[in-house]
């Protein structure tokens, strides 16, 4: 269908559109007219993919001027079912428009998803195809293929160079799937063919690494112009993106690694030495230079600020300590040796940059500045030496990020150094962590740089301490209510066993065997009583290991197993991937199953419980951060010194929108129905409550508070019966749910 | 529906003992603002056109146009006593409540479909048993399910609807095919593949119909889908009654099998009250009553019934003419809205066609809701408007002009 809002044409692929989706426009198209950011909270299963895309191509159309849309998912899977709505909106302005249809969109990924090479595409793991990929198509080693046939290249590379700047794609819209298959029909490498498209594409599809991660973006992102708009997708933890992005951690093995890596460097220069002397020499007088006018990059253009990198390394030149190789590599052997010692500590340490920088100048004579370079420096150098397998120096590259960050940051970090495991004080595992504390450091750049980003999520409560995390002032900030035909959805507040005890996770209550078994009946009566697939979640691995072991030995994962198959997910990828395979088959087949899960797991984040994959939800306590994690209390003595951010309600707020995205992943759209038990005595505080998103507020009944064990049960026997009656899709009389055209028009007049 | 409600306390009382009776829900729908006391004390429904207009909207609904149906109908009732089926949500027991619910459904079942035949198979500790063969005499299956009720293991869809098939597959083609499973439990515990039983069934033209207790089930909903069946859950022992009940009339036939074809019925006659012969159905000698087979002349003990000697299908006429309402069912009665019945002539009709009683009219003491029949435009009650739709399958106003047609016409 095909409406207005005010003077912009929406083109929207399908026949209706909910009321929910109608504002959700309005809201964007006035954010996008004031070129500010936005926050827009709305709940998933509401089509909040498909509303984005066509109110932002439509306006697209409208103004020419407007750059690409950048459309950031978390998961490949999510890139792919953007991919596909895309395609469904094209074919539809495509039918609509004709030929004024520009719609030229594509999923970007890693070499990893998109390399068809037979070999190189057949390596595991992301890192071992990208030297793969190097090996073959570095300048250095097609130079010398030119003279010599035996030295192995990539057949789809050279195709892509030969036809150089013609090797160009047709419109339409490319999922990883069709890059790849058009790259083997033409002979083309899709990846460089997607990485040379963007320039041309109006909408690019990738992850949120290629923006916020500085050492990718600087690769990817930075010949994006302003006036692009910048849509992050599923964005409930971005902050926690952010920060991962800037965090390096050190451990023994990586500085073992460091030292191999540095020998080997060093052989690599000596033998540069006697057989080409004159490449380290240009290669000095680059760098005297400075780093701007190294490769053709002009330090004028405002690319996008590298946060790792500011802005005035690019216009200083490299200082003289680490000009040369040799002194490059000796003044790095300093810095490792540095960090080993500082491994061997028997107690815990943690520092701000400041004094960390402070004993290092001190002990090993290396200053802040020199620090800043690192990263630079030895990207430089390994492009000089010829080196093609980059995964073999992942260690060395690995101290020189922490060394930049470390030189360049004074602020927002903290540096810990942990002898031993908390969990396992016996075995000595010393870690160094450079952590980063301040979410809003690596997403300034984008804030600063593009002209709208919009931020979305189904759980984005409480939608005001995002904009503080992040350090921006959104135009919009607004969360939508999902409009249903019935009330499908039932969240309760369990707060007492059938015994009327109170059952929580508390770190003093946790333990108790009253408190197991209580949890335990409470799963028993919900598996007799709730048909399919049941998910329960646990606050941790080590929880979920304990309470289903007591269960084991109480005999009530017996009885459990009686009613449905128990399945439990482990930080091991693979079995979990199979287990939940076969969950979905003893669903499937009518046989009933329980997956056990944690929050903040895999599962947790990814997997979707939809329709009878999962009928019931149960979280077993809050799920709390590790209060006793180093980091984490420096990063919330951090965000209350700087953004005035109370240590509780950051916690709170953390733990119950992870509590919230748990649950959320049984309803993934209207027609489902699903139940959401919150078992713990503290989600009946205010405070916690209140703070879970007003999709599930809005459900949440008085009388669905402060239940029992056998309160509950009566309300699911008699919730599930509603819902299995046959019901009125479209919504009749006041509960509108669908809107045509017609009715639109009618709102706007 | 007073009793209804009065049911649903007890229930909530049980599940939720420190929760005040006000306090929940059904305290949101208001519903005693509905009821109203008379003169003598009673309790009335205010709206009673509105309730009467839904009802038969629901009856409507079911009815459907006028389709064809297949009044042959061979069907299995799967019962399922698993353990789940000793669950006392319902009371006494779900199982009770279920064992109540298909003797009523049985004794309908042959009322509707005299020419038809049913068994029953039980599940529980994982197997399928099967309990009565297809017969047509509906108390032999009331007291085989009666002396049979026990509760115990799992249940298996899977082994049901085998079981079935494998019965259902012997039958005569021209008849219809199917199941309905009554179903407490919540899970099925299969040997093998489930999906492959249900694609059997639905090659077999096998239509498999569920009736829930407690919640939807996904593969009992793909059952119904894949094999044109209706699946629906019971809220309470009332709708569990109408839930099965709704499965008496015939359903309609699926347009690809629905072939017009003959079949060869003998109308035997009853045999002299003294004479003694030997039983086929029973293999005994016995005295008087039994019907000769006009074919092979055999004797039977009761009708209708395949003849055990040449496979005749034995029926008697009444069967026949019981099925044939189904064929050509009385037109649905329409309603005459408010102002339809002020104006003009229509206002002369005071009293109800059928019983004599005073008809309701705006402004009149009488409320609820006046109907009209469209072929011989006579007007009827609520009351009679089920008992015409439901029992009779006549109009009596239509039967009338037909067999008066020499006088002058009611209408003028």
């Amino acid at each position: 269908m095909k409406f207005k809002i005010d003077d912009l044409t929406v083109y929207f692929p399908y026949e209706f559109i909910y009321p929910e989706q109608y504002e959700y426009m309005l809201e964007l198209k006035r954010a996008l007219d004031a070129k500010g950011h936005c926050l827009l909270e709305m709940p998933t299963g509401t089509g909040k993919t498909i509303t984005l895309l066509s109110l932002i191509t439509s306006y697209q159309l409208k103004h020419q001027k407007m750059g690409k849309l950048i459309y950031c998912t978390r998961t490949v899977h999510e890139m792919e079912k953007v991919l596909d709505e895309l395609r469904t909106l094209q074919a539809y302005q495509e039918k609509e428009l004709g030929k004024e249809a520009k719609m030229m969109a594509l999923g970007l990924s890693s070499r990893k998803n998109l390399c068809i090479h037979p070999q190189v595409s057949g390596e595991g793991s992301r890192e071992s195809v990208d030297a793969g990929c190097r090996k073959l198509t570095a300048s250095w080693v097609r130079a010398i293929a030119v003279d010599n046939p035996n030295v192995e290249t990539c057949g789809f590379f050279e195709g892509y160079e030969r036809d150089g700047a013609n090797a160009l794609l047709p419109q339409g819209v490319y999922t990883l799937h069709d890059l790849r298959t058009f790259g083997r029909q033409k002979g083309w490498c899709p990846y460089f063919l997607a990485r040379h498209m963007i320039q041309f594409a109006n909408v690019v599809v990738y992850n949120y690494q290629y923006l916020l991660d500085p050492k990718v973006s600087g690769i990817i992102s930075r010949e994006m112009e302003k006036e692009c708009v910048v849509v992050f997708d599923e964005a409930h933890n971005i902050d926690n993106v952010c920060i991962e992005a800037l965090s390096v951690n050190i451990r023994q093995q990586t500085l073992d690694g460091a030292t191999r890596n540095l020998s080997k460097v060093t052989q690599l220069i000596e033998k540069f030495k006697t057989t080409d002397a004159n490449r380290l020499r240009e290669e000095y007088n680059r760098l005297v230079e400075g780093l701007a006018q190294r490769g053709n990059l002009p330090g004028t253009d405002t690319w996008l600020a590298n946060p790792a990198l500011p802005d005035d390394i690019l216009r200083e030149s490299v200082p003289g300590n680490i000009r040369r190789a040799e002194h490059f590599v000796s003044f790095l052997k300093r810095l490792v040796q540095y960090l080993k010692g500082r491994l061997q500590t028997e107690q815990v340490e943690s520092e701000g940059p400041v004094s960390f920088l402070n004993s290092l100048q001190s002990q090993a004579g290396i200053d802040q500045k020199t620090l800043k370079f690192c990263y630079d420096r030895l990207h430089s150098l390994l492009l000089t030496l010829e080196v093609t397998d980059t995964d073999e120096f992942m260690h060395i590259q690995c101290v020189c990020d922490f060394a930049t960050l470390v030189g360049t940051y004074t602020r927002g970090f903290s540096i810990i150094i942990e002898p031993y495991d908390e969990r396992m004080p016996n075995v000595p595992d010393p870690v160094l962590q450079l952590s980063c504390l301040d979410a809003s450091l690596a997403i300034k750049p984008v804030f600063e740089r593009f002209q709208s980003v919009v931020i979305t999520s189904g759980t984005l409560s409480p939608i005001d301490l995002y904009p503080r995390l992040l350090n921006f002032n959104p135009v919009i900030s607004r969360s939508f209510e999902m409009s249903l035909t019935r009330d499908c959805l039932c969240p309760m507040i369990l707060t007492r066993g059938s015994d009327q005890l109170p059952v929580s996770t508390k770190f003093d209550m946790r333990s108790d065997p009253g408190v197991v078994r209580n949890y335990g009946r409470l799963l028993l009566e919900m598996v007799g009583a709730v048909p399919d697939g049941v998910v329960c979640f646990f606050v941790s691995y080590s929880y979920m290991d304990g309470i289903v072991n007591s269960w084991n030995e109480m005999g009530i994962l017996q009885e459990v197993m009686q009613h449905k198959l128990v399945f439990i997910e482990t930080q091991d990828v693979v079995e979990t991937t199979l287990a939940l395979d076969n969950y979905r088959r003893a669903c499937d087949c009518g046989r009933g199953a329980v997956f056990f899960s944690v929050a903040r797991g895999k599962v947790a984040e990814g997997i979707d419980f939809d329709r009878h994959y999962g009928r019931l939800v149960i979280m077993f306590g809050v799920p709390f951060q590790f209060t006793l994690s180093r980091i984490l209390r420096a990063r919330l003595e951090y965000l209350r010194d700087t953004f005035q951010i109370n240590e509780n309600d950051f916690l709170t707020f953390d733990a119950v929108r992870q509590a919230a995205q748990c649950v959320g992943r049984v309803i993934r759209s209207k027609s489902d129905y699903g139940m959401m038990i919150f078992a713990d005595k503290r989600y009946n505080r205010h405070d916690k409550r209140s703070k879970l998103p007003a999709w599930i507020l809005s459900h949440l009944r008085d009388a669905h508070l402060n239940l029992s064990t056998d309160m509950s049960l009566y309300i699911a026997r008699e919730f599930l019966r509603r819902m299995a009656q046959p019901y009125d899709k479209t919504g009749a009389g006041a509960r509108m749910t669908l809107l045509c055209q017609a009715d639109l028009e009618k709102m706007n007049t | 529906m007073l009793s209804v409600e009065d049911d649903g306390d007890v229930e909530a009382e049980e599940a939720g003992r420190d929760m005040e009776a006000y306090e929940r829900a059904y305290a949101d729908d208001r519903s005693w603002e509905d009821l109203q006391e008379d003169e003598s004390g009673r309790l009335r429904v205010v709206d009673v056109a509105q309730q009467q207009r839904q009802h038969r909207k629901r009856v409507a609904a079911m009815a459907g146009a006028h389709i064809q149906r297949g009044i042959i109908r061979y069907l299995y009732l799967l019962v399922d006593l698993s353990r789940a089926a000793g669950e006392m949500d319902f009371r006494p027991s779900r199982m009770g409540v279920v064992a109540n619910c298909v003797e009523a459904f049985v004794r309908e079942f042959f009322d509707q479909n005299p020419l038809s035949h049913l068994g029953i198979i039980t599940l529980h500790n994982g197997v399928a048993q099967c309990l009565t063969d297809l017969s047509g005499s509906p108390e032999t299956h009331i007291r085989a399910l009666r002396a049979n009720l026990e509760c115990a293991g799992d249940a298996s869809i899977q082994n049901a609807i085998d079981l079935a098939r494998g019965l259902l597959c012997q039958i005569p083609t021209y008849a219809h095919r199917e199941t309905l499973l009554i179903f407490s439990a919540l899970s099925t515990c299969d040997p093998g593949d489930i999906l492959e039983a249900v694609r059997r069934c639905k090659d077999a033209n096998i239509r498999c119909s569920v009736v829930g207790l407690a919640a939807e089930i996904y593969i009992c909903k793909l059952l119904c889908e894949q094999t044109g069946g209706n699946y629906s859950v019971a809220t309470s022992e009332t709708h569990l009654k109408d839930l099965i009940m709704e499965h008496a009339p015939p359903p309609p036939v699926l347009a690809e099998s629905a072939v017009a074809s003959l079949v060869r019925m003998g109308f035997p006659q009853r045999g002299a009250e003294d004479a003694v012969a030997l039983c086929v159905c029973h293999g005994e000698v016995k005295m008087g009553g039994g019907y000769i087979c006009p074919c092979c002349k055999a004797r039977v003990c009761e009708l209708p019934t395949e003849c055990h000697i040449c496979g005749l299908m034995l029926v008697s006429s009444p069967h026949l003419a019981r099925s044939y309402h189904h064929l050509f069912p009385v037109p649905h009665f329409e309603e005459l809205e408010g102002t339809a019945m002020a104006n003009g002539r229509e206002s002369e009709f005071k009293l109800c066609y059928g019983c004599q009683q005073k008809l309701p009219f705006p402004g009149g003491e009488v409320s609820g809701v006046r109907l009209v029949c469209p072929r011989c435009r006579q007007h009827f009650c609520y009351d009679c408007d089920l008992y015409i739709h439901e029992s009779l399958h006549n109009c009596p106003g239509c039967e009338s002009i037909s067999s008066t047609s020499s006088l002058p016409d009611l209408q003028n």
